[in-house]
């Protein structure tokens, strides 16, 4: 009998040590004691985060997050994500920092809590030199096909600016809209001007064709993002974009990234 | 963890796991029937001792089951249309199971021949059955008997392998859990409930081999 009070009393106590331990232990602390800044990216997504020709993870959010660790005084460690188990990932732990070309929805943003947003993009409608699209009325149409990523804001603004067209989603980057495009499964995609705009070397020049460069707004801000309940982290990301906004570091990643195309020498 | 699961979204999405499940036996079904087809032409090629069809049959069988069935996916989708072929994914789907378990059912089929014993084949010899007979009467009961147990393993990964027509932009079972996913971001809700659903096409197929296997198989052979 006193051995079986004893027990519960040890599990008790194993519980609420536990439980404790999960309320007070902020993102913060649990980077800087585990030596380890754990970053999810999408690695098709040339400028912000892929892996380069020497197979090392390379982009702007790359350097962005690897000045963080630097900055907190720990290792960076990348973790790959297809664009739909992103979130999933911060939600599960397996990632402190989301760092996606990701624009912070109300609907998002009741699952993560994201950063000031640090660059504006265009989300673009792309389609073949072979169709004869000239706006956004020849694409809302019955028939026609629009491929999009799988959760991107480029697939919620084809379905609110498209309702008449057939919608295609796919997995695995921006890249697979534009291979779906030039083999004919869709035809017309809709993306970030960047994101596009920087896949279109790899495919054989004059296939895709910018058919409006603002859809919708035409500006699509894009944030990091951490869990409800890192609020100490979310502060620390914003401080870290001030610093280097005023440093001149954040313009020298957008300029090198963002405008122009130098980088591909390097990477 | 449990007390967060959220019961009310499975239900919100209920129309369209339908919808994916749907797809999913619709696929299936048609893809195993497809590849039942194939499988025996191609075992009967494989087994003749025409070279011009013989050889063939081992090329088809070998290439596919050297190469994963993502990789022929991506090659019917992505690869066939810069020669001019574009098939719509529904029929691609279809086409790549086929052609996959296909070249599985053929050595299944001809594994379930070849078990049966060269005495038997050479007694009926002995009575004067010509081949077809021998085939009709002696060999097909018994290779069926040893076949129906690893076919319906066959099926079953087919079945489970139409969740990669996912990544073409089929809306099949596993598509609608990534679509909730990237909606609603529960994976947990959105996979339990896929899951749920795979098992129940699985049982449905096990009920139908076990039935099959009774009156088919025993009748004919015992």
């Amino acid at each position: 009998m006193r051995q079986k009070t004893f027990f519960s009393l040890v599990l008790a106590l194993t519980a609420v040590l536990c439980f404790s331990a999960m309320t007070f232990a902020g993102t913060l602390t649990d980077i800087v004691k585990r030596g380890e800044l754990r970053v999810a990216v999408q690695s098709g997504a040339a400028p912000y985060a892929f892996v380069d020709k020497h197979g090392e993870h390379a982009g702007s959010m790359i350097d962005f997050t690897k000045g963080m660790a630097d900055a907190m005084g720990v290792k960076l460690v990348v973790l790959d994500f297809d664009w739909d188990g992103l979130i999933p990932a911060l939600l599960s732990g397996k990632a402190d920092i989301l760092a996606a070309d990701m624009t912070p929805t109300l609907k998002r943003a009741l699952k993560i809590t994201f950063t000031d947003p640090w660059i504006e993009v265009q989300p673009c409608i792309f389609t073949r030199p072979d169709t004869d699209f000239q706006t956004l009325e020849d694409v809302n149409k019955k028939g026609v096909t629009v491929g999009v990523l799988l959760g991107s804001t480029g697939e919620t603004m084809a379905k609110q600016y498209m309702p008449n067209a057939e919608i295609k989603s796919y997995k695995g980057g921006g890249r697979m809209v534009v291979q779906a495009l030039i083999a004919g499964h869709v035809d017309a995609g809709v993306n970030d001007d960047l994101a596009v705009l920087t896949v279109l070397p790899d495919f054989p020049p004059n296939s895709v064709r910018l058919l409006e460069k603002r859809l919708g707004q035409g500006k699509d801000p894009l944030a990091f993002a951490v869990n409800h309940d890192s609020v100490n982290l979310w502060q620390w990301i914003n401080l870290y974009f001030k610093t280097i906004r005023a440093d001149g570091t954040y313009d020298k990643n957008i300029a090198y990234w963002m405008e122009g195309t130098d980088w591909k020498k390097d990477h | 963890m449990l007390a967060d699961f959220n019961l009310r979204i499975i239900f919100e999405y209920l129309p369209l796991f339908l919808t994916g499940l749907r797809s999913t036996f619709f696929i299936s079904a048609v893809s195993i029937f497809l590849a039942l087809i194939a499988g025996t032409i191609a075992c009967a090629c494989r087994i003749s001792s025409i070279k011009l069809l013989k050889y063939p049959a081992i090329a088809y069988i070998e290439i596919i089951r050297s190469t994963p069935l993502l990789v022929q996916i991506y090659f019917l989708y992505f690869g066939l249309p810069t020669l001019g072929i574009r098939v719509p994914e529904i029929q691609t789907g279809i086409i790549a199971l086929m052609l996959n378990s296909g070249a599985y059912i053929a050595e299944i089929i001809r594994a379930g021949i070849t078990s049966v014993d060269d005495g038997q084949i050479e007694a009926g010899v002995a009575s004067g059955l010509n081949y077809f007979q021998r085939m009709r009467f002696i060999i097909l009961p018994q290779a069926l008997g040893a076949t129906v147990p690893p076919l319906l393993g066959q099926s079953i990964v087919l079945v489970k392998d139409s969740a990669l027509l996912s990544l073409i932009s089929v809306m099949e079972l596993t598509r609608v859990g990534q679509t909730m996913t990237s909606e609603r971001f529960m994976p947990t809700e959105a996979f339990l409930t896929v899951a749920f659903f795979y098992m129940c096409i699985y049982f449905c197929l096990k009920a139908l081999a076990d039935w099959s296997q009774r009156k088919l198989i025993y009748r004919e052979a015992y």
